[in-house]
């Protein structure tokens, strides 16, 4: 050992190199550290200044200085104490700076180990000596066992045994005050350590070596290439030494594997997508989610109502016009989520389409000639065609082709039948059965939405009265069923708000009902209003009117005239405001030009005023309208004058029924009255142009077809005519017999399709087609009629 | 609830049809015309096609999605309305 006991006196030890201490461990690492290069000084043969201290001379006083004259002489490692000990080689590793002094700590610690045992042994030696020493010694050991966290204190001992210029700061008990202090730390950056040094192996071309690399390079290659079968070189074979190879096996846990697959489609990433995005929102937001996901089911459902939208020809997305909702619930022993399907809306709706595609199935060679679509026949079963279920125009086209042979031997036959009305279906159904047809109408925008009025003329048979919608994809059931006390005498479609319908009923009071919604509640009545009508609404209409001066939109407003004289205007706002536009007073028969006027001053009557039937706002100025009476005169109104008439037109000897504006020719309108007869006017004459009187039965209604300014349908109790004044005036081109004991009591056209409908007392309405119609050129214009008329114009009076 | 019963009976007593049955997603009949074992064998069946009648719809656009599925055969045609948790299915001999 090179160890040898130290002098005790102070020696100034100076550092070689550089050293930082850190601040934390302060002088103890100062210490520490200088104690290291010390030791390691001590240690290493290759210090000149070991070999100084290598002299047993303990006592004198010994300076070592380097080659740079530092003073490097060590301090005395000995003082018979535990130095060795007390040196954690943890704390020295912790405290090094420099990697000289990394070498040193190494070599130390490694030193450390022989040290002691050597110590111990110089002790004992010396334990005779000095009870100090065996006091170091003992603490020494103390000190090598025990945990080295206590620098202070092994500090403290040992200042003890040694005068050794120990720079410390007392530690002194901790108290309260200092816990709470704040103790600053102060970190600085230690000195880059290189632990690994990887150099690079490429240089950029314009590097300053880049030639001497790019020359070393080329002489590699040369020098590769020449070694084959070179002299130079000679190959050699070594024996490596191969170590005994030795099996290690390790047991694990099986690895229990799962196969597990997805496909990944399009809409798989959009859910996903999805569902990210709905999470990302707040919690609140899922209740309402679904909330909301019922309530924009509903939404397009109500849009789709009869509304604002047009139809389209598919049953799947096909126009729905109004949504049955769950309204009472029934007590049964089905699980609750069963329930909970039975009763969700999405079922309903679904429902519903079942509905009408089974509608559809059945009824569908009557759609399709209702639509005007070619009529599908069915395959023969040895056929393989297909059979095509949808109404679409396209796929219909691609079976007409197939069909054309059939159809052109079959139109050449039906060239010669002649025109006839075939009876496609009827709306009818177990409610409605009995009930008297009292009006029709169709709905403005959607024109596959009927509303059928039930209720009978007469005040005797008055029963209970049904206002119901029907669909055409449903001719089963209606969509809406409105039920009332009293008979339903008149039904309109609003115009402006096509989902408003107005009803009117034989006690005079007019509702209003919204057909969007399901209840049965009307929306307006007029039943509280004090201007409510005493004596049945005969007709309801919506009109648009002008209001001209003050340059508003036009605005809607519902007429009635009923019996008790009255011919008003109610206008919605807030309530169903009534003002009158007209009251028609009993005028006297016309007078007789011979012996002066005389008036029957003689006639008992009951009221000043006749009852109003109907009544026909004229097509192009809707301030004008005709209004009949039960006296059988037509009165020619304006809604600017309401106390008198403009003109009046006498020619029925009953109660006139219907009034109708001819659409094409604006100057003509047509009318029906119980008297048997239906008669044909033109604006200017006060008489009528031409009258027919096909049979002794009451004429109730008649219209005028659509499509053309000739053809009229008028319905009387026996049986449906269709005239076509182009061909004769004196037949009617069409009869129609009704079945013995039903009365046909209303008829309407459908707008777009060459189909009519007729209403009969016995609560049916049968929907018929129009068949091998002469189609006359040019039928729709306007000044047609005229033409028809004009040589027939200068009648009498 | 009682419109719900009402429109079943109506429809299960329209001109044609065989059979009305509406089962949930397991397949369990919730309410049938027709015998249990009639039933579930067009559930599961049913259950399959649309599964994939509504992957190829969804495939073709995600925010499509199928609403109504009709399978006409020979003899009657089979009429599906899905959703997520029943099956409606309507069987109809349409040419009576």
């Amino acid at each position: 050992m090179l160890l040898r006991t130290i002098t005790s006196q102070p020696k100034s030890i100076s550092f070689p190199g550089k050293v930082k201490a850190t601040q934390t461990r302060g002088y103890f690492g100062a210490n520490q550290s200088r104690m290291a290069v010390s030791r390691t000084a001590m240690i290493l043969p290759d210090m000149k200044s070991a070999e100084k201290l290598n002299s047993p001379t303990s006592r004198t006083v010994t300076q070592v200085f380097d080659a740079n004259g530092v003073d490097v002489t060590p301090r005395p490692l000995y003082r018979s104490d535990t130095h060795v000990g007390t040196a954690k080689p943890s704390k020295l590793l912790t405290s090094q700076e420099g990697s000289r002094g990394s070498d040193y700590i190494s070599s130390y610690s490694f030193y450390q180990n022989t040290l002691n045992p050597s110590m111990l042994g110089q002790f004992t030696r010396s334990v005779l000596g000095s009870s100090t020493v065996s006091k170091s010694s003992v603490s020494t050991t103390e000190s090598i066992t025990e945990d080295l966290e206590e620098p202070s204190y092994k500090w403290e001992r040992l200042a003890s045994f040694t005068d050794l210029r120990v720079l410390r700061t007392i530690p002194g008990k901790i108290l309260k005050e200092d816990l709470e202090k704040t103790i600053e730390i102060i970190l600085t950056e230690t000195e880059t350590l290189r632990l690994f040094d990887l150099p690079t192996v490429m240089l950029s071309v314009e590097s300053e070596e880049a030639e001497k690399v790019s020359q070393r390079n080329k002489n590699y290659e040369i020098l590769c290439r020449n070694r084959l079968g070179n002299d130079l070189y000679v190959e050699r074979m070594m024996q490596t030494i191969n170590g005994a190879p030795k099996n290690k096996d390790v047991q694990c846990d099986r690895i229990i594997k799962e196969d597990k697959g997805i496909m990944s489609t399009a809409w798989d990433l959009y859910d996903s997508l999805n569902a990210l995005e709905l999470s990302s929102l707040p919690a609140k937001w899922p209740a309402a989610d679904s909330r909301s996901r019922t309530n924009v089911a509903a939404k397009p459902r109500e849009q789709r109502a009869p509304g604002s939208t047009t139809e389209k020809n598919s049953e799947a997305s096909s126009l729905m016009d109004i949504e049955n909702v769950i309204l009472a619930r029934i007590h049964d022993d089905e699980e609750d989520r069963s329930e909970a399907i039975l009763k969700s809306d999405k079922f309903h709706q679904d429902l519903f389409f079942m509905e009408r595609v089974l509608m559809e199935n059945i009824f569908q060679p009557k759609l399709a000639a209702y639509r005007q679509l070619p009529v599908l026949k069915e395959p023969e079963p040895e056929e393989p065609k297909e059979f095509l279920q949808g109404k679409k125009v396209e796929e219909v086209e691609e079976e007409v082709k197939k069909e054309e042979e059939e159809e052109i031997e079959i139109s050449a036959e039906q060239s010669t039948i002649p025109a006839n009305l075939e009876r496609l279906w009827s709306f009818s159904c177990d409610l409605t059965k009995g009930l008297n047809v009292s009006s029709l109408a169709w709905n403005k925008i959607n024109s596959d939405l009927l509303v059928v009025g039930y209720g009978h003329f007469g005040f005797k048979e008055q029963k209970r009265g049904l206002a119901c919608c029907w669909s055409i994809k449903n001719p089963t059931w209606p969509e809406r069923i409105y039920q009332s006390p009293y008979g339903v005498t008149a039904v309109d479609f609003s115009i402006g708000s096509p989902n408003l319908l107005a009803v009117g009923y034989h006690n005079g009071t007019i509702a209003i009902y919204n057909v969007q919604s399901n209840s049965n509640v009307p929306v307006l009545d007029s039943s509280e209003s004090p201007q409510k009508h005493l004596g049945p609404v005969w007709q309801l209409q919506w009109i648009e009117q002008d209001r001209g001066t003050t340059g508003d939109d036009k605005r809607e407003i519902l007429v009635s005239i009923s019996a008790d004289g009255r011919i008003s205007k109610w206008v919605i706002r807030k309530g169903l405001d009534c003002h009158d536009l007209m009251r028609l007073k009993r005028t006297a028969a016309s007078s007789n030009k011979k012996g002066g006027e005389k008036e029957k001053k003689g006639e008992a009557l009951i009221s000043r005023q006749a009852p109003g039937m109907c009544f026909a706002f004229h097509p192009k100025d809707t301030n004008i309208y005709l209004a009949g009476t039960e006296e059988g005169h037509i009165h020619k109104c304006s809604c600017s004058y309401n106390e008198q008439y403009l003109d009046t037109y006498r020619g029925h000897k009953g109660p006139v029924y219907r009034i109708a504006w001819n659409p094409f020719c604006h100057d003509v309108f047509l009318s029906c009255s119980a008297d048997w007869g239906v008669a044909i006017w033109q604006q200017e004459t006060l008489k009528p142009f031409l009258s027919f009187y096909p049979t002794t039965y009451v004429v109730y209604d008649v219209a005028w077809s659509p499509k053309s300014s000739y053809i009229f349908a008028a319905a009387n109790e026996s049986r449906v005519e269709i005239w076509d004044l182009y061909i004769s005036t004196l037949d009617p081109l069409i009869v129609n017999v009704a079945n013995p004991g039903i009365k046909f009591t209303t008829v309407l056209f459908a707008k777009q399709t060459d189909c009519l409908l007729v209403g009969d007392s016995d609560g049916q309405v049968a929907v018929y087609e129009l068949r091998n119609m002469p189609t006359a050129l040019d039928s729709g214009r306007g000044d047609i009629i005229d033409t028809l008329l004009g040589p027939k114009s200068h009648q009498p009076g | 609830m009682a419109e719900v019963e009402e429109t079943l009976k109506r429809i299960q007593t329209h001109k044609g049809v065989i059979g009305t049955m509406v089962v949930n997603a397991e397949g369990i009949p919730i309410r049938t015309t027709l015998d249990n074992s009639t039933t579930v064998q067009y559930a599961g069946l049913l259950h399959q096609l649309t599964m994939k009648a509504r992957s190829t719809v969804r495939d073709i656009d995600p925010q499509n999605d199928l609403t109504f599925l009709r399978i006409r055969s020979k003899k009657h045609e089979i009429m599906v309305a899905p959703d997520k948790e029943y099956l409606l299915i309507v069987i109809q001999n349409p040419c009576e």
